[in-house]
């Protein structure tokens, strides 16, 4: 009896003890001596990655193996900053998106990089992903907005390119009531980031100013955005689905022929020709965004870039791989084998005149036009300040607020963030 | 040895035994749900917002404070609440009309069966995504259906409104729930002797009458657990409000709140508050929920 | 007759409503998989596309493709974990759950009201300490160690579920077997056990169903390729502005392909279990 007890004891200990030594082994198992170092993980969203073939050539190049860890791109910002929180790196090359600068560089994340000026020089966007003169993050999928109109519509309807946003505006009037197309415009009005850069854009292109030398907004330019995207859903010119749908199905509205004018993301300048994804192939024209009174004479970059973290233990193999990725060459093949919109823009123009990005002298011109709406750089409240702007326009196009209400509600978020932050 | 003494010495070796024998689930518990759990309370008391390092200092219950005071705060809440109720509403009725249809003996039974578990193995992200297709503005499965059969002639903004949303997100919750409460319901049924019906059917009381008098008294503790069970994990409801609405402050819920602070806004320290408080208003769910079932356990 | 006619179509109407409301969204979901992109973003009133196309799965599940090579390791990431899940949790949640109803332990009510408690922790209190402890002691992108996670989740159920098991279990049977000489461990392993693998099994099937749903814990703790659960996979095919809702469709799929048909094979013991189980 007395033994038995003890036995039962000894058993349930040994399967418990079994439990944790197969946790034990396996992690001695699976974590190879790390101080090879030679290999380095880099933390990319799923259509940044380079082929194998290409990783391998890095490889036989540098010496250093890149483990690429594909985490979807929303999740990659959380990664991070558990890990941060944690005082780890998360990876050592990361993803840095354009929006995460400001955050990253306050929090202290990112390790600034060594970049010649030629590089500089070559990739304009660099400037978003710059820091009191530290260079934080190479851009290496190129994003700026750029305008988009159907050809066909518009000549059905004896339209042509409009010039400002007033015109665009006028020109889905007239389609809509020639009963073209039920909703001839689009553009993201749903609660997510692309209704934020959609106010952000709007301004910037049509006036050039949306933040006040303050990091306030300058309430006329956006008040005037707010009224015009408020009229498009009234007079009912864009499709109040766009109020839930995700902004890629807004822009999709384009290439499913439903739309005839949009601005948006670059990449549409080839979705647009696929036949596999779009039902208008041959029918769009990629334009010089409009603006004010003439052409926009600005546009905005929503680049992505990929950066090193300050924590990684292996930074030296990481700007081997920083290097090697913005580069001309890879990003030339990245274009070919994968479809990432070259940074340079020696690579860019280079891509456009042997004829491998089609459609594109507007792509090129509008590229030169890029700027930062961001007169301080991007704020480190960007995440913060983000959701009340898009919340606040998300209400007005349900119309549960006006124009002006959403205007009050997202500056006072807005200006609390900035006022807080400068103190 | 004396009667006496050996007994309180054998008492104390079983009771050694006992302790051996939970300790695996103490250690477990302890390790990796007790001891974060103290870390972010920790949290929870600083300003610690990873944007700004320099500032982290003790604050007291100031994130509290805040928390309470935001308005979003209580409208996640108030649609938290709104969410549970009819999740719980239709998480038991279906569970229970599902159980009763199991609880059939025919040919299908098996296939029926296996067909009930199919939401129950749904990642719900991949739930989320299911019912994002079936409610999608313009080219969802409803919309086509109902034009396609000619009830409406436009495509019905499902999300538009904040009580419509929350009551399909409820909905797609639900049917993500229902078959645990199903399973456990059907258990429970056919653990009922079938001879208590057929004396009563017998007797010449109606199907409907035989279940209110004999079936629903005895079904009742299984009632109380699929109840519980629907409430705190309706609380939790995430997922699918991404999929289906994305971030809308309008829809939000607790979970969503709770995420925002934390991983939004990068303020781990309202972020422990909030997950605090949110622990407290489910602490009073968890009670009844462990009242119901440690009963049993007695 | 009528009534029991009138029964029978109400019994066949319930079924055909349950059949549509629970396969209907799988069912769309299959379609929307096998339409190719440029027809899905019409409106129209067409359920079944004009041109279907297998490209997806292809990609999935081909021999070539990053996609499928990704998909193929996530799957048995998500096996293993899963499976792992069982291995640790279900030795001991037995082990508690026979010490809560069997050895009367001061304490032991406390300690299951406590787990009980635990249910409504929600995994965003407990996130970020747990990363930080498992990096510091190098747990990070470990099935096993992201296993004993899932196990602390779902211990509490399970252990409730099987201790009331326990304790519904017939005393005379241990007893009479104890007179027989027989000693507590093989009375346990041999008497006890045998009779109990309903419950078992659907703890089992608890956990796994648990385990394979999971994204948030994973997607912190253990992301990597060599880790990296089909739930998060399934997530990677949207992202900023980008959202290939074919490929996602084919494969949130085929994600809920395994878990069907665990649940399939172990639905019998399932029921007879949570019978006994006490959750009556």
């Amino acid at each position: 009896m007395k033994n038995t007890m003890w036995r039962t004891g000894l058993v349930v200990a040994l399967v418990s003890l079994l439990a944790f030594a197969v946790v034990g082994c396996s992690t001695s198992a699976e974590e190879p001596a790390q101080t090879e170092s030679q290999e380095i993980t880099v933390m990319l969203p799923e259509w940044g990655v380079p082929t194998d073939a290409m990783l391998q050539e890095f490889q036989d190049e540098s010496g250093v193996k890149a483990n690429v860890e594909v985490v979807a791109w929303d999740d990659i910002r959380n990664k991070i900053s558990v890990a941060a929180a944690g005082g780890q790196a998360a990876a050592d090359v990361v993803e840095v998106d354009w929006s995460w600068v400001g955050e990253f560089n306050n929090a202290d994340w990112l390790e600034p990089l060594t970049v010649t000026s030629e590089d500089t020089a070559d990739i304009p966007s660099i400037s978003s992903f710059t820091v009191d003169g530290k260079v934080l993050g190479i851009p290496y999928a190129n994003d700026f907005r750029v305008g988009y109109y159907n050809t066909d519509i518009y000549g059905k309807a004896g339209l042509t390119e409009p010039i400002t946003f007033a015109e665009a505006k006028d020109q889905s009037a007239a389609i809509k009531q020639k009963g073209l197309l039920q909703y001839p415009s689009t553009m993201p009005l749903t609660a997510g980031e692309g209704t934020t850069t959609g106010l952000l854009w709007l301004t910037f292109l049509r006036d050039g100013k949306v933040f006040n030398d303050d990091n306030t907004l300058s309430k006329d330019n956006v008040l005037t955005s707010l009224r015009y995207m408020d009229s498009l859903v009234k007079d009912g010119l864009i499709n109040p689905a766009n109020i839930t749908q995700k902004d890629i199905d807004t822009y999709r509205q384009l290439s499913s022929g439903e739309a005839a004018f949009m601005v948006g993301p670059t990449y549409f300048v080839g979705l647009v020709e696929n036949p596999d994804e779009s039902k208008v192939v041959g029918q769009i024209k990629t334009i010089v965004p409009p603006g004010g009174d003439s052409k926009a004479k600005q546009t905005m970059s929503l680049t992505e870039g990929v950066g090193i973290l300050k924590a990684s233990e292996n930074k030296e193999a990481a700007q081997k791989f920083v290097d090697w990725y913005t580069s001309a060459a890879t990003q030339k093949q990245l274009y070919t084998d994968v479809d990432i919109l070259p940074t340079r823009t020696s690579v860019l123009t280079e891509l456009v005149n042997s004829g491998q990005i089609k459609n594109a002298d507007a792509l090129i011109e509008t590229a030169k036009l890029i700027k930062s709406p961001f007169p301080n750089g991007v704020p480190a409240y960007y995440s913060e300040m983000s959701p009340a702007i898009y919340n606040a326009i998300n209400q007005m196009a349900s119309g549960s607020l006006t124009p002006e209400q959403a205007f009050d509600e997202m500056n006072a978020k807005v200006t609390e963030l900035a006022k807080s932050a400068s103190q | 040895m004396p009667p006496d003494a050996y007994r309180e010495s054998h008492v104390k070796k079983v009771e050694r035994t006992g302790y051996l024998l939970l300790a695996p689930a103490a250690l477990v518990m302890s390790a990796l749900v007790l001891y974060p759990i103290v870390f972010t309370f920790v949290y929870s008391l600083q300003d610690y917002r990873l944007i700004y390092p320099d500032k982290r200092a003790f604050v007291g219950l100031e994130n509290y404070a805040r928390v309470l005071a935001d308005p979003m705060f209580w409208n996640a809440f108030a649609n938290t609440l709104l969410v549970t109720v009819i999740v719980l509403l239709l998480g038991l009725t279906s569970s229970l009309v599902v159980a009763s249809i199991l609880s059939v003996p025919t040919r299908f039974n098996g296939l029926l069966t296996a067909v009930a578990i199919i939401p129950w193995a749904l990642p719900p992200v991949v739930n989320g995504l299911l019912w994002k297709f079936v409610f999608y503005p313009g080219y969802g499965l409803l919309n086509k259906l109902l034009i396609g059969a000619g009830v409406v002639e436009g495509p019905i903004q499902w999300f538009g409104g904040r009580l419509g949303t929350l009551l399909v997100i409820a909905l797609v919750v639900a049917w993500r729930l229902a078959p645990f409460g199903a399973i456990v319901l059907l258990a429970s049924m056919q653990s009922i002797p079938r001879d208590v019906y057929e004396a009563a059917t017998t007797d010449g009381a109606s199907r409907l009458q035989a279940f209110w008098d004999i079936t629903r008294p005895l079904l009742a503790p299984s009632i109380a657990v699929v109840a519980s069970y629907l409430v705190v994990n309706s609380l939790f409801t995430f997922d699918e409000v991404i999929a289906l609405v994305g971030n809308r402050a309008l829809t939000s819920t607790l979970a969503l709140y709770n995420y925002n602070q934390a991983f939004t806004f990068l303020n781990l320290g309202t972020g422990g508050a909030t997950a605090y408080l949110v622990m407290l208003g489910t602490g009073i769910a968890g009670f009844a929920y462990v009242r119901s079932m440690v009963g049993k356990a007695g | 007759m009528r009534t029991r006619l009138l029964w029978r179509g109400i019994y066949l109407a319930a079924v055909v409503i349950f059949l549509l409301f629970t396969l209907g969204p799988v069912l769309w979901c299959l379609i929307i998989s096998i339409t190719p992109e440029a027809e899905m973003f019409r409106s129209g009133v067409g359920l079944i596309p004009a041109h279907a196309t297998l490209e997806n799965y292809a990609r999935l599940l081909g021999m070539n493709s990053r996609e499928s090579t990704n998909f193929m390791e996530a799957l048995s990431n998500s096996l293993i974990t899963a499976g792992a899940t069982i291995l640790i949790g279900l030795p001991i949640a037995v082990a508690a759950g026979y010490a809560l109803a069997r050895v009367k332990v001061r304490g032991g009510r406390i300690l299951l009201i406590a787990m009980l408690l635990t249910m409504p922790v929600p995994i965003l209190a407990t996130i970020i300490p747990l990363y930080a402890l498992y990096a510091t002691i190098g747990l990070l992108d470990n099935h096993f160690a992201l296993a004993a996670v899932y196990v602390s989740s779902t211990l509490p159920l399970v252990t409730l579920i099987i201790t009331n098991h326990f304790r519904s279990f017939p005393d005379e049977i241990e007893q009479a077997a104890l007179m027989d000489g027989a000693g507590r461990v093989r009375l346990f392993f041999d008497v006890v056990l045998p009779v109990s693998y309903p419950i078992v099994l659907s703890a089992a099937l608890v956990m796994f169903l648990w385990a394979w749903g999971q994204y948030m814990i994973p997607l912190i703790l253990a992301s990597s390729r060599a880790t990296k659960p089909l739930s998060v996979m399934v997530a990677e095919f949207s992202s900023k502005e980008f959202f290939l809702y074919g490929m996602t469709a084919a494969a949130g799929i085929l994600a809920m392909l395994a878990p069907a048909v665990f649940a399939v094979v172990f639905r019998r013991y399932l029921i007879s279990g949570l019978t006994e189980g006490g959750v009556e």
